[in-house]
C-alpha cells in the first residue's frame, strides 16, 4: 500500500483488518474522508487515511471573520471573448 | 442567499474538506470588501508529487448585500494539476459581458495541457464550491483525459 496515493476501500479493509462493508459504512458516515467517483466507486486519498489513523482529520468549524481587504479582482489575467478584451481592463 | 454565520459555517466546512484530504493551507477568513460585499480566497496546496509543479486549487467567492442577507455574485474555482500538467476551473465574473455576447452568465475552462487551451472559455452551468472541490477531487491523480473535447466552446 505504501506509496499509493489513493486507496481503495479494500485497501482500507486490509489495513485495518475490517470488512469493506464496515469501511463503506465509515464512509457514507463521514468518519473517512473519500471521494465518491461514482455512486459504488470510492477512493480515499492516502494522506486522507493517515490522518484517519492517528486521530488527525479536522471537523468542520466556522471560519472567522478577517479584515477589511481589498476586493479580489476576479477574472485578472484572464482574456474576455475577443469583441470583449479592451473593457476588461477597464473594469477591473 | 446566506447570512454571515451561514457563510463562516460554508467556508469552515469547504477548509475542513479540503484538508481532510491533506490539502495544506492557513484558515480561510471571510473578509470585508467595499460596498459592503463579503468573500474569501484561498489556495489548497494538495498533497503527492510536486513535479514539476504541485496540485493546487484555489476557490474564490464574492457574496454581495441584498435585503440583510448575502447573494453570491462571483467565483472563481480552479484546479491545476502541475504533475499531469493541466488545468479544470468553474468561473462566474464580468457577468455582464458574458451575458451581453453570449447569454450566459457563467463559463467553464479546460486545459488538457497546462497554457494551450484549444478554447478559451466553454459554456457551463451554475456550480458551487462544494460541487466543484467534488468534480476536481475525482479528476485528481486520475491518468486520461478531463474531456474537453465534450464541452461547448464560447470563444
Amino acid at each position: 500500500m505504501q506509496g499509493k496515493p489513493f486507496l481503495t476501500p479494500a485497501d482500507i479493509a486490509q489495513e485495518l483488518d475490517i470488512s469493506t462493508t464496515t469501511v463503506m459504512r465509515k464512509i457514507h458516515a463521514g468518519e473517512i474522508p473519500a471521494i465518491a467517483v461514482s455512486q459504488r466507486i470510492y477512493r480515499i486519498p492516502a494522506a486522507s487515511f493517515e490522518m484517519y489513523k492517528s486521530g488527525r482529520l479536522r471537523t468542520a468549524e466556522p471560519a472567522p471573520m478577517g479584515g477589511r481587504k481589498p476586493r479580489p479582482r476576479l477574472g485578472e489575467g484572464e482574456s474576455l471573448p475577443t469583441a470583449e478584451r479592451a473593457p476588461l481592463a477597464s473594469q477591473a | 442567499m446566506a447570512t454571515l454565520p451561514q457563510l463562516q459555517s460554508y467556508l469552515g466546512r469547504l477548509a475542513a474538506t479540503l484538508w481532510n484530504f491533506g490539502a495544506d493551507f492557513p484558515v480561510p477568513t471571510l473578509d470585508s470588501y467595499d460596498a459592503g460585499e463579503v468573500g474569501f480566497s484561498f489556495a489548497a496546496h494538495m498533497p503527492g508529487s510536486d513535479a514539476p509543479k504541485p496540485t493546487i486549487i484555489k476557490i474564490e467567492e464574492i457574496w454581495a448585500p441584498v435585503a440583510g442577507e448575502f447573494e453570491r455574485v462571483e467565483y472563481e474555482y480552479d484546479f491545476v494539476e502541475g504533475p499531469l500538467n493541466r488545468r479544470r476551473a468553474f468561473h462566474r465574473h464580468h457577468v455582464d459581458v458574458f451575458m451581453r455576447m453570449f447569454g450566459v452568465a457563467v463559463h467553464e475552462h479546460c486545459e488538457e495541457r497546462l497554457k494551450e487551451p484549444t478554447c478559451d472559455h466553454y459554456y457551463g452551468f451554475p456550480t458551487d464550491a462544494v460541487e466543484a472541490i467534488r468534480h476536481f477531487t475525482v479528476q485528481w491523480g486520475q491518468p486520461g483525459p478531463l474531456g474537453c473535447d465534450r464541452l461547448r466552446c464560447i470563444g
